[in-house]
C-alpha cells in the first residue's frame, strides 16, 4: 500500500525546483542543493532510522533466524542442521495446536477490536459535555502497563473470587462459580476479552485521530446533496480514514499475534496448552528449556503467519476502494 | 423529546456501555488498592465496595519501594525512546511518502516487515549487541532498543497521513516561494498532527509497558522500569502483594492518561483551526 | 539401582542414594561420614575484586535485609563490594540465560532447578567449597549432589543454597470433625488414608484444592509426589528411556482422580497463587503450599492461623517419601574475573554465623541443604513451621529418576506432569491416553 507512484503520478514534485547554477560552491548552495535533490535527500533522510533498526533489529533477527537452522543451546553455539528443528515442529502436537490458538486468538481479537474501536471512535469524534475526561479515560487501558493489568484480569478470572461471577451471581444469572480458566474454550474466550479491553483504545484513538482529517465541509456538502447518515459515511468516511484503518489493523494483528505478555501471566499458556501462542510457546522452549534452536524456529514460524494474517486484513479491508 | 430517546439509545448508552467495560478493571483496581488484606480474601462481602478504606498499601508502596526513582526512569527512558523514534520516523516517512526517490518503495516494505519480528526471540540476540556497544544496565539500552518496535509502526502509520495531505498544497506553498523545508515545518507537519499525535501515544504507551528488554538489559534496583520494579518487590513467592500493586498500576497510569488528554484536545482543537482556514 | 523395586524397609536415605548412583559414583565425597576435623577454607580474594549477584527477590520482608547485612560484613573483612540484584523469582532464568549467551553479566546467580546444568561449561567448579562445606556441616542431603554435581564436567558446578519447601496445609478444626487427628504427629501417613481425610472433609462441605494449572510451584509439586508415590517416573536413570507409560503411573493417575473429586470446582486453572487465597477464605480445607499462607494468615487473619497447621505429604506403595521442593543453588560464572572472591563470597553466605542468620531470619520459607543447620533455631521456634524443616532431606531431583539438564528442564518448564494429572482428573482424556500423550511429549523432549 503506499506505492502509487505508478503511472498516473508522474507530475512528481521536481517541477519548481529549478536546477541550482553550476559552478556556485558555497556551502549553503550545496546544502540547498542536497535539500532539492529527492534522491539525496531521500536517503539522508532515511538513514538515521535504517542506521537504528538495522543495529538493533535486523542484526539480532539474522541471528535469531540463523539459530532456528541450528540446533543450538543456551550458551553453546550449536550447529547447523538444515529444516531438521521445522520438521520436529510440524510433528509437534503442541505446536500444531499453538498454531490453531494463535489464528484463533488473532482473528477474533482482532475484528473486536476493530469493530468495538470504531465505534467508540465514531461516538466521541462530536462535540458533547465531559469529552475531554472520556476521551483521556478511554485512553486508560492501553495506558496501564500490560503486566500490571494482566494481574487484574488474573483475578478478575479466579475460580473462586470472580468479581464478574459475584456480580452474576448476585444478578441470579448463575448459581456456581464459573471456571473461567480451567476449560480450554473458556480460558482462551477470557483471554480474549483481556486482549481486546488492552486493544480497543489503539483503534479507537487511531481511527478517532483520521476522523478528525475529514473536513467538516465534506459532510455539509453531501448532506446538502441529500445523502443520508450511511451513504456519508461509506462515501466520505470509510475512503478517508482507509489509511489509518489499515495501518492500525495490521499493525495490532501483528502485536495480537505476537502476544505474550497478557498469557504469561494469566494461564502461562494453560489449560493443557488451549491458550499458547507463538511467542509464550518460544520462550518455555528457548528461554526455560534452553532448546535455542528451536524455539528461535517457533518464532521464525511467526513470520509465515503474520505475513498471511496481514495480507488477509489488509485485502478486506482494500476491497472497498 | 424523540431526538432524547434517539440521542440516549444512539449516543448516551452505548457510551456507557463502553465505559462501563474500560474503566471496570481501574475500579477495581481502586478498590482493591484501598482494601485491607482482611477484606480481600472475605468472599462474604461486596467485593465491590470496600467499608474500611486504608492507605497503607501507598505508603508502603510510595516509602518501602522505589517506586518514585522507578517512575523517573521509566519517564526518563520513554521519553528519549519516544523522541528518537518520532524524529528519525518523521524524518524517513516524509522521505519515503513525499520524496519518492529511487528505492523508496523497497524501504518502506522493508522497514514495514522489520516490525513482524517477535521480541520474545529477539532478546538473547540483541542481549549481545547491547552488552558489546557497553550499555549493559543502562537507560540508554532500552533508549536505543526500544525504537526497534515504534519506528515501523510511526513510519507506517505517518505515511498513511502524509498521503490524506493534498500534494497540490504542498505545491502551493512551493509555487509562493517556499523552501521545501519551510514547505514541511509550515505546511506538510502541521497537517499530519494527527498522526504525530497518534505517534506519540502509541510510542509512549508501549515504552512504558514494555517489560521483557527493561527485565533482562536493565539489573540495579533504582535503575529498573516500573512495571519491572513492582514485580520483583511486590511479588513475593506465590503471594501477590495486591494493594501496592495495584497502587502501582493506578498511579503509574493516571498521570500519563491526564497528560494524553490535555495533548489530544491541545492537537485537535489546533488541526480543527488549521484546516477550516 | 531398580529403585521401583524398593522395598518398604528400605530407608530414604539408601534408595535415594541408589537413584542418585550414577551421580555419586563420580562424586568421591561421601559427605557426613567424615564429619569430625574439617579444617578451615579460605579463597585468596583477587586484588581490586567486584562482585555482582543475582538472585531470587524475597519471599518474606526479613530476608533481604539479612542477606544485604551478611554481604555488608563480607565487604569489610574482605574489602570486596558486593552488589545484589534482585528478580522475582520466575524471571531470573531469563536473565541469567542472557548472562550465559552472551557472557557478561553478574558474577554469581542464586536461581533454581536446572538452571545451572543448563549452561554446564559456563561455570567455575567448585568442587572444593562443596565438599568442604559439606566436610563441615554434617554432610549434604542426598539430593544435593544430584542437583550441585555434574557428570558431564565431572565436578561441582553450584552450591545448593536450600529448598522452598512444601507441605500439606490444613484446618486443624475441619481435620478433627471429619474424625482425623489434627496432630502433623498423627497426620495420615498413608496415600490410603490421606484420601479417606480428603473425603471426610468433602462430605462435610469442605472441599481440598490442589492446582491442576500452570502453578510451578504447587501444581508441579504435588502432582510428582504423587507420581513417584506410585513408583511412577518419567525418565529412567539413563536419561533417555521414557518410563511414564507403566501400571504404576496409571495407580498414579487413578489415585489423583479420586482425590480431584474432593477438589473445589476450578483447580484446573489454579496457578500458584490461587490456592492461597481460597485456603484464606475458608474455601478449602487442605492444600500444598510453602510457608507463605501461614505468614498471611499470621498477619491478617490470626483466627485461621490458629487454627492450621502443615504436615508432610503422605508416603505411597514405594514405601519412603517422594517429595518435590523448589530447589536454589548459586552458581558462578566462568566469566567472572574474580573466581575466588565470588567462591569466598558463597563460602561467606554458607559458613554457620551468617547462613543460620539469614535462614533463621527467613522464618521457614526456605529449608537448608547441609545435614548440621538442622539445628537451627528456626526450626524450634514455632512447632507449626517444623515439617518445612525436612523438605530437602525428603524430596527427590525434579528430573528423577533422570539427570537435572536441558531435557528435565523443558519437560517441567512445559508442565508435562501436570498436564498428564491435569487430563486424566478431568476427564479431558482417559487415564491411557493421558499416559500416552505425556509418553509421547517426553520422547519428543529426550529424543529417546
Amino acid at each position: 500500500m503506499g506505492r502509487q507512484d505508478g503511472p498516473g503520478f508522474p507530475k512528481v514534485t521536481a517541477g519548481p525546483l529549478q536546477a541550482p547554477l553550476p559552478g556556485v560552491r558555497s556551502g549553503q548552495e550545496a546544502l540547498g542543493r542536497l535539500v532539492e535533490s529527492h534522491q539525496a535527500l531521500g536517503w539522508v533522510m532515511v538513514t538515521p532510522a535504517l542506521a537504528l533498526l538495522a543495529v538493533f533489529l535486523a542484526y539480532p533477527f539474522a541471528l535469531g533466524v540463523w539459530l532456528s537452522f541450528t540446533d543450538s543451546r543456551i550458551a553453546s553455539p550449536g550447529r547447523f542442521v538444515g529444516l531438521e528443528n521445522f520438521r520436529y515442529l510440524a510433528g509437534d502436537g503442541v505446536f500444531r495446536l499453538t498454531v490453531l490458538n494463535t489464528l484463533l486468538y488473532a482473528g477474533v481479537a482482532v475484528v473486536l477490536k476493530f469493530v468495538l474501536g470504531f465505534a467508540l471512535a465514531l461516538l466521541v469524534n462530536r462535540e458533547f459535555r465531559g469529552k475531554r475526561f472520556v476521551r483521556a479515560a478511554m485512553l486508560l487501558p492501553w495506558i496501564v502497563p500490560t503486566s500490571l493489568s494482566a494481574l487484574v484480569f488474573y483475578w478478575i478470572y479466579d475460580s473462586q473470587f470472580s468479581v464478574l461471577t459475584w456480580v452474576l451471581r448476585a444478578a441470579g444469572l448463575v448459581d456456581r462459580p464459573i471456571n473461567y480458566l480451567g476449560d480450554p474454550n473458556l480460558a482462551r474466550a477470557a483471554l480474549i476479552a483481556a486482549n481486546v479491553w488492552r486493544g480497543v483504545p489503539f483503534f479507537a484513538i487511531g481511527l478517532l485521530a483520521g476522523l478528525q482529517t475529514v473536513p467538516r465541509e465534506l459532510y455539509e456538502a453531501a448532506a446538502m446533496d441529500g445523502a443520508g447518515p450511511w451513504s456519508r459515511f461509506r462515501w466520505i468516511t470509510w475512503p478517508l480514514i482507509m489509511p489509518v484503518a489499515v495501518v492500525v489493523t495490521v499493525f495490532s494483528t501483528i502485536m495480537t499475534v505476537g502476544d505474550f505478555q497478557l498469557i504469561w501471566i494469566v494461564t502461562k499458556g494453560g489449560p493443557a496448552n488451549a491458550t499458547h501462542l507463538f511467542g509464550t510457546l518460544a520462550y518455555q522452549r528457548a528461554v526455560q528449556g534452553g532448546f535455542l534452536g528451536e524455539g528461535a524456529a517457533v518464532a521464525v514460524f511467526v513470520l509465515p503467519v503474520l505475513v498471511a494474517c496481514v495480507a488477509v486484513a489488509y485485502r478486506t479491508l482494500r476491497r472497498e476502494d | 423529546m424523540t431526538r432524547g430517546v434517539a440521542r440516549l439509545l444512539t449516543f448516551q448508552l452505548p457510551l456507557a456501555a463502553f465505559l462501563v467495560f474500560l474503566l471496570f478493571p481501574f475500579y477495581w483496581m481502586l478498590v482493591t488498592a484501598l482494601k485491607p488484606n482482611r477484606d480481600l480474601y472475605n468472599l462474604a462481602l461486596n467485593p465491590l465496595w470496600t467499608w474500611s478504606p486504608t492507605l497503607d498499601h501507598l505508603r508502603r508502596l510510595l516509602w518501602e519501594t522505589h517506586f518514585l526513582p522507578w517512575m523517573k526512569n521509566t519517564l526518563v527512558i520513554s521519553v528519549g525512546a519516544t523522541a528518537l523514534s518520532l524524529a528519525t520516523s518523521l524524518l524517513a516517512a516524509y522521505a519515503i511518502g513525499r520524496l519518492r526517490f529511487r528505492g523508496s518503495g523497497v524501504l518502506g516494505i522493508a522497514i514495514f516487515l522489520t516490525y513482524l519480528v517477535p521480541p520474545v526471540i529477539l532478546f538473547i540476540p540483541l542481549s549481545r549487541i547491547v552488552s558489546g556497544l557497553g550499555l549493559w544496565d543502562r537507560p540508554a539500552a532500552l533508549v536505543l532498543t526500544y525504537p526497534t518496535f515504534l519506528v515501523p509502526f510511526c513510519v507506517w502509520l505517518l505515511l498513511g497521513y502524509f498521503r490524506t495531505i493534498p500534494q497540490e498544497l504542498e505545491d502551493c506553498a512551493r509555487v509562493d516561494g517556499a523552501s521545501r523545508l519551510q514547505v514541511m515545518r509550515y505546511v506538510t507537519f502541521p497537517l499530519a498532527l494527527p498522526g504525530i499525535l497518534s505517534c506519540l501515544i502509541f510510542a509512549f504507551t508501549l515504552s512504558w509497558n514494555e517489560y521483557l528488554y527493561a527485565l533482562v538489559f536493565l539489573s540495579s534496583t533504582d535503575q529498573k522500569t516500573v512495571p519491572v520494579g513492582l514485580a520483583t518487590e511486590l511479588v513475593t513467592g506465590d503471594v501477590f502483594q495486591w494493594g501496592p500493586l495495584m497502587a502501582g498500576a493506578l498511579l503509574g497510569s493516571v498521570p500519563v492518561a491526564l497528560a494524553y488528554s490535555f495533548f489530544v484536545e491541545h492537537y485537535v482543537a489546533a488541526l480543527t483551526g488549521a484546516l477550516k482556514e | 539401582m531398580e529403585s521401583a523395586r524398593i522395598t518398604r524397609r528400605r530407608f530414604l536415605r539408601d534408595s535415594a542414594r541408589a537413584a542418585s548412583a550414577l551421580a555419586l559414583s563420580a562424586w568421591g565425597l561421601q559427605a557426613g561420614q567424615k564429619a569430625s576435623h574439617a579444617q578451615e577454607l579460605t579463597f585468596p580474594v583477587e586484588r581490586g575484586a567486584s562482585l555482582r549477584v543475582l538472585r531470587w527477590s524475597q519471599f518474606v520482608t526479613t530476608d533481604r535485609p539479612i542477606f544485604e547485612e551478611n554481604a555488608r560484613r563480607f565487604t569489610q573483612r574482605t574489602g570486596v563490594p558486593v552488589r545484589v540484584e534482585y528478580e522475582t523469582w520466575t524471571d531470573v532464568q531469563p536473565k541469567a540465560a542472557a548472562a550465559a549467551n552472551v557472557g557478561s553479566g553478574p558474577d554469581i546467580v542464586i536461581g533454581f532447578f536446572d538452571e545451572p546444568h543448563l549452561w554446564a561449561d559456563k561455570l567455575v567448579p567448585v568442587t572444593d567449597l562443596a565438599e568442604y562445606l559439606g566436610r563441615k556441616y554434617g554432610g549434604w542431603f542426598d539430593v544435593c549432589p544430584q542437583y550441585g554435581y555434574s557428570p558431564q564436567r565431572n565436578a561441582w558446578i553450584a552450591i545448593p543454597i536450600g529448598a522452598p519447601g512444601v507441605a500439606l496445609n490444613y484446618r486443624v478444626s475441619w481435620v478433627r470433625e471429619a474424625g482425623f487427628d489434627p496432630d502433623p504427629a498423627r497426620f495420615p501417613k498413608t496415600t490410603d488414608e490421606f484420601l479417606r481425610l480428603c473425603r471426610a472433609l468433602k462430605a462435610r462441605g469442605h472441599p481440598t484444592g490442589f492446582a491442576l494449572g500452570k502453578a510451578v510451584g504447587d501444581g508441579n509439586t504435588w502432582v510428582h509426589w504423587c507420581l513417584w508415590a506410585f513408583g511412577g517416573r518419567a525418565v529412567a536413570p539413563d536419561n533417555r528411556t521414557i518410563t511414564i507409560n507403566s501400571p504404576e503411573t496409571a495407580n498414579a493417575l487413578e489415585y489423583a482422580r479420586a482425590l480431584y473429586e474432593t477438589m473445589i470446582p476450578g483447580v484446573a486453572g489454579w496457578l500458584d497463587p490461587h490456592n492461597n487465597r481460597a485456603f484464606l477464605a475458608g474455601e478449602i480445607s487442605l492444600t500444598n503450599n510453602g510457608i507463605s499462607i501461614y505468614f498471611a494468615a499470621k498477619n491478617d487473619f490470626p483466627e485461621i492461623a490458629q487454627d492450621m497447621n502443615h504436615a508432610f505429604f503422605p508416603v505411597g506403595p514405594v514405601g519412603r517419601p517422594t517429595e518435590l521442593h523448589l530447589f536454589s543453588q548459586a552458581y558462578i560464572f566462568s566469566y567472572t574475573r574474580y573466581p575466588n572472591a565470588a567462591k569466598e563470597f558463597l563460602r561467606w553466605v554458607m559458613e554457620d554465623t551468617q547462613y543460620g542468620r539469614w535462614i533463621n531470619g527467613m522464618l521457614g520459607y526456605v529449608s537448608h541443604p547441609l545435614k548440621a543447620y538442622t539445628n537451627l533455631t528456626v526450626w524450634r521456634s514455632d512447632p507449626k513451621a517444623l515439617p518445612f524443616r525436612d523438605a530437602v532431606a525428603r524430596m527427590l531431583p525434579h528430573s528423577y529418576a533422570g539427570r537435572p539438564g536441558p531435557e528435565a528442564a523443558r519437560a517441567l518448564a512445559e508442565f508435562v506432569i501436570v498436564d498428564m494429572f491435569a487430563d486424566a482428573c478431568t476427564g479431558r482424556r482417559s487415564v491411557r491416553d493421558a499416559m500416552r500423550a505425556a509418553e509421547d511429549r517426553l520422547r519428543r523432549i529426550y529424543r529417546g
